[in-house]
């Protein structure tokens, strides 16, 4: 019964992406190899790109190969099996953060990630996802209907963090609204002080009109690759913006939510957003070009490095915006070598971070991110990404960095010139 | 050798086995084409059509790849063995369709590009059959493709500088034969790229990802 699911899962996610991926296109030329980080780390020979990408594709080419349909040995073809789905788990979640820096570095531009997203999906039909992910999918989906219940406690937890505001800015005024109707920007955080504070203080040292969103940006149902999941929790913030008729959604410091909702949510609804999606990287960038807030690098003089997220920069297109922005805020930036579109993941993306049992393997998959880390000699490590955050933060912890994790927000309200 | 074998193997048989490689490359399109897709549809913030050119482009900028700007080596080998098979199918076209341009120097031109091609085949096998990560993603169509490359490479030499009517026939048969497994392996993998380069190529373009203006990648 699991197996028919998942090879019925498998069926319905062979799109023209992932048929090709899945096609004689992959050469076997193993250059994708050294591009993938959980190899870098293990050597192993089974955490090559190409080799976790072998074992989805020989069960799609099993079904749409020719030469495998015939002559299933000689292209190493085979049917999906109780046994190898079970194997999939930690090849789909574990061993593969789809990060895509396999993709950027092979000369094909064979999607590999696409066949771990499918075998994911697979997973999840069959009942065989990560518990974690689909409790924490299921939580943001509960928070929208049981909204009334958590609203009362949201806005006594806003107020709070709103004194705190006020203490900040010297500013008895300065406010973070909530279901105001007609603001520009409808400002989408994590749950966490630290994805609300250092924004509310930059909205209102700016003098931005705003109000913030009740749900947290992160979309769990993106990392199961569950269609239907990753709707309904995008669906909570559209209707959220469509009520309150914003000019704009501002997604919080967030890989995955930024990369969801501005690329992916118009494909899963079948039609552009009725209003314009940015990170609030490039309001920052925004912010910094226009000189609407008062910044001195020299608050920040530090040696500063920055970390690309991967959904942020390979699959999101924000490379140059945080770097902007830090040079505007720090005195001495330093680049990690490579960085941007070559950049390692820290090892923990793909939802991986959240796996608690999987934490050894992630640790590992963080050393060449950490090894980049230590070359550039920086105190301070900026990224825009929570879950990288949160990796580089044990990262540090485990491989002795001794330096301080933060976000591009909270080094930006470090330099703030507060009159 | 009989010369009636010797044009049969030329043009007939030349014409029939690129008849079935086009009419299978046709079918696989169709196939491919078939398929759902869906692309981004959020408001753009670089150019699709620069991501497509810089996708089909990429393999020329070697420092466009990290795999590529680490392993420059490589890089020409994948070079050279790729004008080394692009001179060997040229060559099965203008041998029996165009004599008159093929003179002494074009044929040792050929001949000469394509002999670092069948020696780095040798190369390419004894890494496959050496690294335990190349030999786990290695199937019997990995060697057998990489043995009918050479195969036809040689061939290919021998008839251009040995102009015999045998070696002629030897390497028309040759490429009959491997025109005919063609479709089934992976050394199709050329169809699918422009396919693929095309969709990943748009996909970087919309967002903005790549080309990056100016900007080391």
């Amino acid at each position: 019964m699991t197996l028919e699911a998942a090879n019925k899962e498998l069926e319905k996610k062979y799109t023209k992406l992932v048929g090709t991926a899945a096609s004689n296109m992959c050469a076997h030329c193993g250059w994708c190899m050294e591009a993938c980080h959980v190899y870098l780390a293990s050597h192993d020979p089974a955490m090559t790109p190409v080799a976790k990408a072998e074992r989805i594709r020989r069960v799609y080419k099993k079904n749409h190969d020719w030469m495998s349909q015939l002559f299933p040995a000689w292209t190493g073809a085979k049917k999906l099996t109780e046994e190898e789905l079970d194997k999939w788990v930690t090849l789909a979640y574990r061993d593969c953060t789809l990060c895509e820096r396999c993709v950027v570095n092979c000369p094909m531009g064979v999607e590999t990630p696409q066949l771990i997203a499918a075998a994911r999906a697979a997973l999840v039909a069959a009942g065989k996802a990560p518990e974690i992910l689909t409790q924490l999918a299921d939580m943001a989906i509960s928070r929208e209907e049981n909204a009334e219940l958590y609203k009362d406690f949201f806005l006594e937890q806003v107020k709070e963090i709103e004194k705190q505001l006020q203490e900040k800015l010297r500013d008895p005024e300065a406010t973070i609204p909530i279901d105001k109707e007609g603001a520009d920007i409808l400002y989408v955080p994590l749950s966490g002080l630290h994805t609300i504070l250092p924004e509310a203080i930059l909205f209102n040292a700016a003098h931005e009109s705003w109000t913030m969103s009740m749900f947290e940006a992160s979309n769990y149902g993106v990392f199961l690759s569950d269609s239907a999941k990753s709707k309904r929790i995008a669906e909570r913030i559209i209707n959220e913006a469509k009520r309150l008729k914003v000019k704009e959604v501002v997604l919080t410091e967030c890989g995955h939510a930024y990369t969801t909702l501005r690329w992916e949510a118009p494909k899963l609804f079948g039609e552009p957003l009725p209003f314009q999606v940015r990170s609030i990287l490039e309001v920052l960038d925004e912010y910094v070009r226009e000189k609407r807030i008062n910044l001195d690098p020299s608050k920040n003089s530090e040696p500063v490095t920055y970390h690309d997220s991967c959904n942020l920069g390979r699959k999101g297109g924000l490379l140059e915006e945080p770097r902007r922005v830090i040079n505007a805020v720090a005195q001495d930036f330093r680049e990690m070598i490579p960085n941007r579109l070559q950049s390692f993941c820290c090892g923990g993306g793909g939802g991986l971070v959240a796996v608690a049992e999987w934490s050894d393997a992630r640790i590992l998959a963080g050393k060449p991110k950490a090894d980049q880390i230590r070359k550039t000699g920086a105190k301070i490590v900026v990224t825009s990404c929570d879950n990288c955050r949160h990796q580089i933060n044990e990262l540090n912890e485990h491989y002795n960095l001794g330096i301080t994790v933060t976000s591009l927000s909270e080094l930006n309200v470090q330099a703030l010139v507060i009159p | 050798m009989h010369t009636g074998f010797v044009h049969f193997a030329e043009y007939e048989l030349q014409i029939i086995a690129l008849a079935w490689l086009v009419v299978l490359y046709f079918i696989k399109i169709f196939q491919l084409r078939r398929l759902p897709m869906t692309q981004d549809i959020a408001p753009t913030k670089g150019s699709p059509v620069a991501g497509v050119l810089r996708s089909y482009t990429n393999i020329f900028i070697p420092w466009s790849m990290e795999s590529a700007q680490k392993h420059r080596w490589r890089w020409a080998e994948f070079g050279a063995y790729h004008v080394g098979a692009l001179i060997s199918i040229l060559n099965t076209f203008t041998t029996p369709f165009a004599p008159g341009m093929m003179t002494q120097q074009v044929r040792w031109v050929f001949a000469i590009l394509i002999a670092p091609a069948f020696l780095l085949g040798f190369v390419k096998l004894a890494r496959r059959i050496s690294r335990p990560e190349m030999r786990l993603i290695s199937t019997p169509d990995d060697y057998f493709a990489l043995a009918s490359v050479e195969l036809f490479f040689f061939a290919g030499i021998m008839a251009l500088l040995v102009d015999t009517s045998l070696w002629r026939t030897i390497y028309f048969l040759i490429t009959a034969g491997f025109l005919f497994y063609v479709p089934f392996s992976k050394i199709s993998h050329y169809v699918y790229f422009f396919f693929a380069a095309a969709i990943t190529g748009r996909r970087y373009g919309v967002r903005g990802v790549r080309p990056q203006a100016g900007k080391a990648e």
